[in-house]
């Protein structure tokens, strides 16, 4: 056995859990930032922010996703 | 078949839109409420209890007839549904998983019985009604086996990271169990009846229109793949029924799951 | 020279529909690589799981990524 003790009782849950997860985790963090660059936008009258916001939400999502289940 | 006849434009082909195959007129002149789908959904909700009701009204040691096949369907919901997720909190909450499969598989099949031929679930309201109910239990459950902070502290502040990294994830935990999760989970059931729905009429269409209304020796062959192609989705449809049927009880039971075990 | 053919309807669904094939093919290699690194190795799961999940968040990434470019270049143009 490797250092992480497999548990066969949870690891199908954890398992689904966490890819079941995955595409709301990604729309939650583009919502969040995208939606936060694209207030930007609107205030300073640019339209740099949003797609910033998409790519940065989308990323911390990822490592959100990562953090909580990855290990 | 005829009904789609008289809604295409005369003259030429025009793929089934959106709003003719969706947008259905009420069964009773002047009760708004009651379509197709509203009649539906009651006929599965009795056919469902009296599928179950026969079959385990009066439950034998060795089962025979109705409850032989009833069973098989329950079994395979504790099986692949209730345990992997629940664990020893399975028989539970066996009846309400039952109920959902049950209820979920029999409203998308309706899709493919032939004079009925509508999945109830194409209509976006069915699936959010059901996943409401799962999102209210959930909360609820969470709630009452976490403690009312310890919930949302569960959610939004998983142990073992750096202080400022959770200022950045909390409102992308919050967002994703709160809102995006419980969308998704009937968003996920509606799309894929609404889009199977509009396949198979889109098909039949052709070959109807090419064999029936129009037939032409140029139009004749297309008319034959749109007859093939039906025939082929139609199975591919029942697969794709049973399913999210089995997806939509999945997510129900790990939604369950998550609330009543904070993880990790 | 007259039209031989016309697109009607709005074309970001020819877009999505264009930027959801990569991601797909990707979730099909992923998941099936990976089920079958479990099947020849099941002592390593951890590793495998951990890294299987990184390939889906990253894939899965792009094909939301195409979901909402229509809107960013609806903001742009």
């Amino acid at each position: 056995m490797s250092q992480q003790e497999r548990r066969p009782e949870t690891d199908g849950r954890d398992f689904s859990d966490a890819m079941w997860s995955v595409p709301s985790y990604l729309l939650a963090g583009m919502a969040v930032y995208g939606g936060l660059g694209w207030l930007l936008d609107r205030w300073l009258d640019m339209s740099a922010f949003f797609p910033i916001g998409i790519v940065l939400g989308v990323s911390l999502a990822g490592y959100a996703v990562y953090r909580r289940h990855g290990r | 078949m005829s009904a789609l006849t008289v809604l295409a434009p005369p003259g030429e082909f025009g793929a089934p839109t959106p709003d003719e195959l969706f947008t259905l007129p009420p069964i009773i002149p002047g009760v708004e409420w009651f379509t197709k789908p509203v009649l539906l959904a009651l006929f599965s909700s009795v056919l469902v209890i009296g599928i179950c009701w026969a079959a385990f009204a009066s439950p034998k040691l060795v089962p025979r007839g109705m409850q032989n096949v009833v069973e098989l369907g329950y079994m395979f919901v504790r099986d692949q549904v209730a345990r992997p997720f629940l664990g020893k909190d399975a028989d539970r909450w066996m009846g309400l998983l039952v109920s959902i499969f049950f209820l979920v598989l029999v409203w998308n099949l309706l899709g493919v019985v032939p004079v009925l031929q509508f999945p109830v679930a194409s209509h976006i309201a069915f699936p959010i009604v059901l996943a409401a109910t799962i999102y209210i239990l959930k909360i609820y459950l969470g709630i009452k086996h976490q403690g009312g902070i310890g919930y949302f502290k569960n959610m939004m502040f998983p142990p073992g990271l750096p202080k400022p990294i959770y200022f950045l994830l909390a409102p992308i935990e919050f967002l994703s169990n709160m809102i995006i999760a419980p969308f998704t989970h009937a968003v996920r059931l509606f799309a894929n009846m609404f889009a199977g729905h509009m396949l198979l009429a889109f098909f039949s269409m052709v070959g109807f229109w090419f064999l029936f209304e129009k037939l032409t020796p140029l139009g004749a062959p297309i008319g034959v793949i749109g007859v093939v192609m039906t025939i082929l989705l139609t199975g591919l449809e029942m697969f794709i029924m049973y399913l999210q049927a089995f997806l939509f009880a999945m997510l129900a039971a790990m939604y369950i799951g998550s609330s009543l075990h904070a993880d990790h | 020279m007259s039209v031989l053919a016309e697109v009607s309807g709005n074309v970001t669904a020819i877009g999505y529909g264009l930027a959801a094939i990569g991601p797909g093919i990707g979730v099909g290699i992923i998941f099936g690589q990976g089920v079958q690194a479990i099947a020849r190795q099941p002592e390593a799961y951890g590793l495998i799981r951990q890294n299987m999940l990184l390939g889906f968040v990253l894939t899965e990434a792009l094909a939301l990524i195409g979901l909402v470019a229509p809107f960013i270049f609806q903001g742009i143009a």
